[in-house]
């Protein structure tokens, strides 16, 4: 592994910022850091790059253990969430800077830094002050700055964080592009769950000072092992149910007068009885007036509440005595729908979650 | 700490900073408080010859304090909220006692209302007592008004002028605004500016040495005893009682601001505009700052007309023998030793304190906080004391190798130490720590990031620090009055020697000399501030 974390642990005074942490990422991947605010992402960020001292647990990068290599010495560059760009430097400069702290000569750093800043997206812009730039500009000279000495690993906290949604989604695309580019190993933190999802190979559920889950954004996304993770990367149904039987491969599930027989989420243990909650997404219905047929796993009910999302319709759907949210696609192509409704859903689609 | 640990380098250069702090600001210090021992206490405090003093200094403060802080009081109101006109004027002579000796203050009174004085002889005939409580109140409210000026002013033009606004809009009139807004926001800073002002005072050695007559206070006590009578015990145990004093006032401050504020010369811009007072009220601000810039006119302009006289105020034929007489000889040997030693000691004091500053806010180690505390220290530590703890540490046989003048620098850099540290640490509060992180994390050490980032972004703080340091430097006598051989003189040693020689025309010729150091310092840094701000708009 490249970077591993293992059982890393930060307090301030009693309470445990980041607690019992490890998590492994392979060279040249994009991993994240996702979870809500003051979980402990930049904690576990700053850790990484020495600006932390662990209470407990290793850091090692490309196999060395780090925790006594001071801050500089540590193969790792950070982009930080306000760029901090040197304001007495120009940009040429504030890209040099690691250079010329290594001690590179004079014509290698030029042709770098130049080539970084045409990577970038900036070429011709050295010489500008950064209170000359835009926040987008600014936030791709912090990038430059922290790619053009070829970090082992480069850490991102929240770095499009300060920039307007169109920015960041058109930054988001280029940061990934660039990485996969330079194959080089980013840990990237971010409190929004699109972000993560979009960007990531891989990502680090993390809830109060843990990590909840990690795996690939597939795998969070529609397999999370708790109800938080399923609130947390996006809308979801979360139903309560019971188990009925345990197959090979696949659980009979029931809630309210309903029965369905559903896939079987890996290691988990489940038994009969045994008081669970499905995790059903609102994309993975199908909705049609009442008396279409059904495919699947079939619900009826009547429609409470709708909102208009652009690509998308919501409805918020009453059946039996709960409120179920469920999209429909294009919502152009289609009329919008009143009344009385068949909701279906294909069983392999329900996701169980051992949590009640 | 583990991260200290990990860079040697800093570990070393933190550790160089305590030595230094221990020995040149803890271990002179404890070295007075320590020298009468337990015996030598007892004995001091049942001689009683103590009582005196202490009481005449308790009440000097209490009326000099009181009278400088409302003259101040109207000075900064009148600056702060009226539209009175003339205000560049008013500012620049608020500063010029910032610039001086205080001590000269006491020179021009009794040029003034001395035996021979142009008002009391010259123009009433008449050859009356000057010296004693009244001559002491009198001198130090005026040395020190412009001082409590400038403190009030910064406390009251921090108060926010929106809430002002606010409270005009909801229908309240400006006095009540004043009362009810202004005064309940500022009261912090108020009582701090008061404080400050009273250690001030309570530490003068000059003025009450030259007017106090048979009236002595704590610092001339001290003096005395040492000079007159080689009592090193006793006078080690009196500037102790007035150290007692400074602390406890300074102690007081720091639980009203923090431990801010301090009369540094900053390039600041005017603040916000106030809401409008009513004519009158401006009319009255005018008249009255009229009256006390008059004040410091006087005894300013009473200087200069000394110093460019044969015999003030007897012979007022104009003459240039005075200046010449102050830059011949030892004389001007003196003026070149007030100018290398202050410009040496304000230059290393501003950048010892600018990285001791560093340190202390951007660490993380253990004992940050003790550190910190012994930075600040110097400022509640009266100069008499701080030149008497320097004499007993430092004054001795083995150490006759070192330079007195190097001594005299030494005790500069470090009782100026918490003008450069407060401007340090103020400007660091503005740059974020992301800033020196980033240049550790593209790999420079943590002394390189200081060296290469944080330094120049404290340029300001720096120069502050330097000019501020610089002014006192030129303008202090108690701290230097232990410390000076003959090839080490000052100015203001000087100024103090021919006042006593009565030597009026060389005293009034050196005040201006010194004087005029401070200035050329301020208008340069002035000029580089200034520098600085078109620089930054062509970059924006
Ligand atoms: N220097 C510090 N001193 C004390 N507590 C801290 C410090 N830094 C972080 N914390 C606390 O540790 C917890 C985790 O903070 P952290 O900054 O890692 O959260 P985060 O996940 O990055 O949140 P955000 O998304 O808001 O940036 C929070 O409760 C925070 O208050
Ligand atoms: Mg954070």
């Amino acid at each position: 592994m490249h970077l591993r974390v293992s059982h890393i642990t930060k307090r301030f005074g009693s309470a445990a910022a980041v607690d019992d942490v490890s998590f492994d990422v392979p060279k040249g991947s994009f991993a994240t850091l996702l979870g809500p605010s003051g979980c402990g992402k930049t904690t576990t960020l700053r850790m990484i790059a020495g600006f932390y001292e662990p209470d407990a647990g290793d850091i090692e990068i490309g196999g060395r253990r780090v925790n006594d290599l001071p801050a500089h010495r540590r193969g790792t560059a950070m982009v930080f969430q306000d760029y901090a760009l040197f304001p007495h430097m120009t940009v040429y400069d504030n890209v040099a800077y690691g250079l010329r702290v290594a001690g590179r000569p004079r014509p290698e750093r030029d042709k770098r830094v130049n080539d970084t800043l045409t990577f970038v997206g900036l070429g011709g812009m050295g010489g500008r002050w950064p209170n000359q730039l835009s926040g987008g500009q600014q936030q791709r000279v912090a990038v430059a700055r922290a790619l053009v000495i070829e970090p082992q690993v480069l850490l991102l906290d929240e770095p499009l964080s300060n920039l307007d949604a169109k920015l960041r989604e058109q930054l988001r695309v280029e940061l990934r592009i660039l990485q996969r580019r330079l194959g080089m190993t980013f840990v990237y933190v971010t409190h929004d769950q699109d972000e993560a999802l979009s960007l990531s190979d891989w990502i680090a559920v993390m809830n109060a000072g843990k990590v909840e889950q990690a795996g690939t954004p597939w795998e969070i996304y529609y397999h999370p092992r708790t109800a938080f993770l399923a609130d947390f990367v996006g809308a979801v149904n979360l139903v309560p149910a019971r188990v009925e039987s345990v197959g090979d491969g696949s659980v009979t599930v029931s809630f309210g007068p309903h029965r369905a027989s559903v896939r079987r989420p890996v290691d988990v243990s489940l038994s009969t009885g045994q008081e669970v909650r499905l995790c059903m997404r609102p994309e993975s219905f199908t909705i049609a007036p009442a008396g279409a047929s059904a495919n699947g796993l079939a619900l009826s009910g009547t429609i409470a509440r709708r909102a208009f999302l652009g690509d998308t319709m919501r409805y918020w759907v009453k059946v039996d005595d709960r409120e179920w949210i469920v999209d429909q696609p294009d919502p152009g192509a289609t009329e919008t729908l009143d009344g009385a409704v068949l909701l279906s859903l294909r069983p392999e689609r329900v996701h169980v979650i051992a949590e009640s | 700490m583990r991260s200290l640990r990990r860079e040697p380098a800093l570990l070393l250069a933190l550790l160089a900073v305590i030595a230094l702090v221990l020995v040149f600001i803890v271990y002179p210090q404890v070295q007075v408080v320590v020298a009468p021992g337990s015996g030598g206490y007892a004995s001091f405090l049942e001689g009683g010859t103590w009582v005196t003093p202490f009481v005449h200094s308790l009440e000097v403060m209490a009326l000099s304090t009181t009278s400088a802080v409302l003259l101040g009081f109207v000075y900064a109101y009148a600056m702060v909220y009226s539209d009175m006109r003339w205000k560049p004027f008013f500012r620049l002579i608020g500063i010029l006692p910032l610039l001086s000796p205080p001590f000269v203050v006491a020179a021009s009174y009794i040029l003034l209302f001395g035996p021979r004085g142009i008002i009391t002889y010259g123009v009433f005939g008449q050859t009356p007592i000057i010296f004693g409580l009244l001559g002491i109140w009198g001198v130090q409210t005026i040395a020190f008004f412009p001082f409590a000026y400038q403190l009030i002013a910064d406390a009251l033009s921090r108060s926010d002028a929106r809430m002002e606004q606010a409270a005009r809009n909801l229908g309240a009139g400006p006095w009540r605004v004043f009362r009810t807004v202004t005064l309940p926001l500022s009261r912090p800073g108020l009582g701090a500016a008061i404080l400050t002002t009273a250690i001030y005072i309570v530490e003068d050695f000059g003025n009450p040495q030259l007017i106090g007559g048979q009236f002595t206070v704590l610092p001339t006590q001290a003096y005395n005893l040492i000079s007159g009578f080689g009592e090193f015990t006793s006078a080690a145990a009196v500037s102790t009682l007035l150290l007692l004093i400074a602390l406890a006032l300074y102690l007081a401050k720091i639980r009203l601001d923090g431990g801010r504020s301090f009369v540094t010369i900053s390039g600041r811009a005017s603040s916000m505009p106030r809401p409008p007072v009513p004519a009158v009220l401006s009319w009255a601000c005018f008249s009255g700052s009229l009256v006390l810039a008059g004040v410091i006119l006087m005894v300013y302009g009473t200087l200069l007309v000394s110093a460019l006289t044969v015999l003030f105020p007897i012979n007022l034929a104009p003459t240039a023998r005075h200046f010449t007489f102050v830059v011949t000889g030892s004389n001007g040997d003196a003026l070149r030793n007030t100018l290398v030693f202050s410009s040496v000691a304000a230059l290393v004091s501003a950048i010892f304190a600018l990285f001791a500053g560093w340190l202390v806010q951007r660490g993380d180690w253990p004992g940050r906080r003790v550190l910190d505390f012994l930075l600040i220290l110097p400022a509640a530590i009266p100069g008499i004391f701080f030149g008497i703890g320097y004499l007993t540490a430092f004054n001795q046989p083995w150490l006759d190798w070192v330079d007195r003048g190097a001594l005299i620098i030494l005790s500069m850099v470090f009782w100026n130490i918490p003008v450069g540290y407060q401007a340090a640490v103020a400007g660091l509060r503005q740059i974020d720590r992301s800033i020196d992180e980033a240049a550790t994390s593209l790999g420079a050490s943590r002394l390189r990031g200081f060296w290469d980032v944080v330094r120049p972004l404290l340029g300001g703080s720096l120069r502050v620090g330097f000019v501020t340091t610089f002014v006192r430097a030129v303008t202090t006598l108690s701290v230097v009055i232990f410390l000076f051989t003959p090839a080490t003189t000052v100015a203001t040693i000087r100024i103090y020697q021919l006042v006593n020689d009565l030597n009026w025309g060389g005293a009034t010729a050196f005040t201006v000399a010194d004087i005029s150091m401070a200035i050329a310092a301020l208008v340069i840094f002035a000029a580089l501030a200034r520098g600085r701000l078109a620089l930054g708009m062509a970059r924006g």
